[in-house]
């Protein structure tokens, strides 16, 4: 058998257990439904938009979440790798908030922005920050100590240094961040919706599972899941393309 | 050379001692349909120390392997002490060239020697001792706290050596052991390991790329020709012993088996 | 600790009592209504009044409590499984595609699922918490056993160690770090997730606490557990971190 096939082979008998299993027992449950039944939900809410509408609202905000956050995180991190004084005096401050779970956020959003985008993509910002900032300080301390020579052997200006020798070298851990930091943007999105905001693909599975309706919440859950999967299947192409092959075993760390 | 030659040669392998403690019978082994290993026939008498030689691809590691019983042969026999090798044994042990993945990080020197007490079943009572005993053997006395990330690669390879004396084995097979270290150190422990055979009297089969040290502690040098792996050619060495890395090395009698030796390799490769 | 590290210290901390100078002085002048942001001493006295009269202590015990055993269950499940399908190329074959599709599925989207079946109850909880933490301990530990060096595999064979003795004493101490930082993620992921289930669920404890408090506008309280929770989250961090480094000390001890 090869790869594909064995990748797909438990997949496919657990959708044809559970099409049985639920056909057979013939209960109407709140919580199952058939896979097919599953799958006819899952077309109808694509083909009258609505959870097409509802995928664009949690985007929109994971992505602008990512970007207000990612870019703060960015800067910080910039400033705290490259002036070390600094980052020892903000280390108590940092320390002190980044233990904080970007959820318990969530009433502090509601009480001063109210419901909406502007609340989504704070939290989701929040949680974005630390990452980018840890990852970025980490990856400018990392650089190999014979570069910082070298600059200096070359008589390179400091901004020279930074633009010529310090960003370039630090770039690739950089983008390894930020493909963590969406990664994370889409989770923290998708659970401020289900917790609060009444907007976006956990809103609507939330809604599925009022209005009494699996067959529309298992839909929902699979979309999501395709979602996740895919926004993780595009950010690693794009990391590929922009680092080559050699840089992707830094993912990892 | 010609094929009669190698088979005179195969024949001389296998009935150049009396008593073996290693023999490998007409040993055929492929490896997804490339031939590695073809008809090897050789024994090595208790005692003896073998060195066998070899250019990249010529099956040396594969023999010791197979001498180990870490993978099984195709065809034909191999015996260690008298009993065919069905797998790894406890009285015979294997020292890895990459020390750095041969032992547990996570473990102190002592522990490290600890496992194989472990393995063997050794009571917890008795193992300080004998672990003691097995690091000042192989001069790491005063080391026993400490991990193996903290060593120099001798220490490493000497650890190595330490867990495999742990085992009392009566075969000691030794993959290119001081191949990664560097000149000084590795003439150190060619010493060591020349006096541990000694004392213990174990039975060496020692797989090395250096032609020098193949002469240096063998009593016979091996050399295998590639394509499939193949008996090239025997050399006794008849150089005195105890060897001395100064003397030993100047003598004539290394000189022309060097030559030899150096010979039979370009030819081997060419 | 030197005396260097000793002054950076005093000079981090005088910048963050700036920090909540600053908040002090923002809630003072009202610059930011005080429905939104109490000044630091409302805050840190609705802390100590919830702790001596107890309210406090008992909701922060409570998400303990979910947050601790979800994530055992998680770590159990997550390394029994792991090292079956780590050590086995076969299963890997089977399975591991099938995790990298659910690996990026945020764990809070089960939530609904969870309710439909279980309803607002405490096993519910527990059930998602569990869920979402066993991921990340569950892919590391894979990953932790699939990457022991062959070469160890072969001195336990050479050393003729029966199978348990070559899981426990070489397999499971090679794939240790891995497990760690999968334990260590999931903590996190639990802790966000009780947090969360008792948003949803209204079950006891400082989800709970801060929703109704911002519901009902009691900022003070609200920011007092959110404290909490982050005192909460570094607590649990450290204390992994302890751990961590107390079991792989043979790992930085390098040369």
């Amino acid at each position: 058998m090869n790869r594909a096939a064995k990748a797909l082979a438990v997949p496919a008998l657990l959708l044809v257990a559970a099409e049985i299993a639920t056909r057979l027992s013939g209960t109407t449950s709140l919580a199952v439904a058939p896979p097919s039944s599953v799958a006819v939900a899952l077309l109808a809410a694509l083909g009258d938009g609505t959870m097409l509408a509802a995928t664009r609202d949690t985007l929109a905000c994971a992505f602008g979440g990512l970007f207000v956050g990612g870019a703060i995180g960015l800067v910080l991190g910039l400033l705290f790798g490259l002036v070390r004084p600094l980052d020892r005096l903000m280390e108590l401050t940092v320390e002190a908030i980044r233990p904080i779970p970007s959820v318990a956020l969530i009433p502090i959003g509601m009480l001063s922005l109210g419901f909406g985008y502007s609340f989504e993509i704070a939290i989701v910002a929040f949680a974005c920050v630390w990452t980018m900032l840890i990852m970025t300080r980490a990856a400018i301390g990392g650089i190999e100590p014979r570069l910082l020579e070298v600059s200096r052997a070359l008589r390179l200006s400091t901004l020279q240094r930074i633009f010529k020798i310090v960003i370039p070298a630090a770039l690739p851990r950089i983008i390894v961040a930020f493909r963590l930091a969406a990664g994370f943007a889409l989770v923290v999105a998708v659970t401020v919706e289900i917790a609060a905001n009444p907007q976006g693909m956990g809103y609507g599975i939330l809604i599925a599972q009022q209005s009494l309706s699996p067959q529309l919440m298992l839909a929902y859950l699979l979309w999501i899941g395709l979602v996740g999967y895919g926004l993780n299947v595009l950010l690693s192409l794009a990391q590929q393309r922009l680092l080559g092959r050699a840089a992707m075993g830094e993912v990892r760390q | 050379m010609e094929r009669a030659d190698l088979h005179g040669l195969a024949e001389a392998g296998a009935c150049a001692v009396g008593a073996a403690a290693i023999e490998f019978h007409n040993v055929d082994l492929s490896y997804s349909g490339k031939p590695i290993l073809a008809g090897l026939s050789l024994a090595v008498g208790k005692g003896e120390i073998v060195c066998v030689i070899g250019p990249s691809g010529c099956g040396k590691t594969t023999a010791l392997r197979v001498a180990g019983g870490l993978i099984k042969p195709d065809s034909g026999s191999v015996k260690v002490g008298g009993k065919p090798v069905t797998g790894p044994r406890r009285d015979v042990a294997i020292v890895f060239q990459d020390y750095g993945k041969a032992l547990l990080p996570w473990r102190t020197a002592a522990g490290n020697v600890s496992l194989a007490l472990e393995a063997a079943g050794t009571p917890a009572r008795q193992r300080k001792e004998r672990i003691h005993a097995l690091l000042e053997k192989v001069g790491l006395h005063g080391h026993a706290d400490k991990y193996p990330t903290e060593m120099s690669g001798g220490m490493q390879q000497r650890l190595q050596i330490a867990r495999c004396l742990a085992q009392e084995p009566s075969v000691l097979l030794m993959d290119e052991p001081f191949g990664a270290l560097d000149a000084m150190t590795r003439q150190t422990l060619q010493d060591e390991m020349l006096s541990i055979a000694a004392e213990t009297g174990a039975t060496v089969f020692f797989v090395t790329h250096d032609l020098e040290e193949a002469i240096y502690l063998g009593d016979r040098v091996i050399g295998l020709l590639p394509n499939p792996g193949r008996i090239g050619t025997i050399a006794k060495v008849t150089l005195p012993r105890p060897r001395n890395q100064l003397e030993t090395r100047e003598m004539a009698e290394f000189l022309r088996l060097r030559r030899a030796l150096f010979d039979f390799i370009g030819k081997a490769e060419g | 600790m030197n005396g260097r590290r000793v002054l950076w210290l005093a000079g981090s901390f005088l910048v963050a009592a700036g920090f909540v100078w600053i908040w002090q002085w923002i809630a003072d002048h009202r610059l930011i209504s005080p429905v939104f942001l109490p000044g630091p001493d409302r805050a840190w006295a609705a802390l100590v009044k919830g702790m001596t009269d107890g309210d406090l202590t008992e909701k922060l015990f409570a998400t303990i409590r979910r947050m601790i055993y979800g994530w055992l269950l998680a770590s159990l499940v997550g390394i029994a499984l792991g090292a079956a399908i780590g050590t086995s190329k076969a299963l890997r074959e089977y399975l591991a595609p099938m995790f990298e599709f659910l690996r990026p599925l945020p764990a809070s989207a089960i939530i609904p699922v969870a309710i439909a079946l279980l309803g607002l109850s405490d096993p519910m909880a527990l059930a998602v918490i569990a869920f979402g933490s066993l991921w990340p301990v569950l892919l590391a530990t894979i990953h932790g056993f699939s990457a022991v060096e062959p070469r160890l595999y072969e001195v336990g064979r050479a050393l003729r160690l029966s199978r348990p003795a070559v899981i426990f004493k070489i397999a499971l101490p090679s794939a240790s770090p891995d497990i760690l930082a999968g334990m260590r993620l999931g903590l996190t992921v639990a802790l966000i997730l009780s947090v969360v289930c008792e948003m949803l669920a209204g079950r006891d404890g400082l989800g709970n606490w801060i929703l109704l408090s911002a519901r009902s506008f009691r900022a003070p309280d609200l920011y007092a557990g959110v404290i909490l929770l982050g005192v909460l989250g570094y607590v649990s961090s450290m204390a992994i971190a302890a751990v961590e480094h107390r079991l792989l000390i043979w790992r930085g001890r390098a040369r």
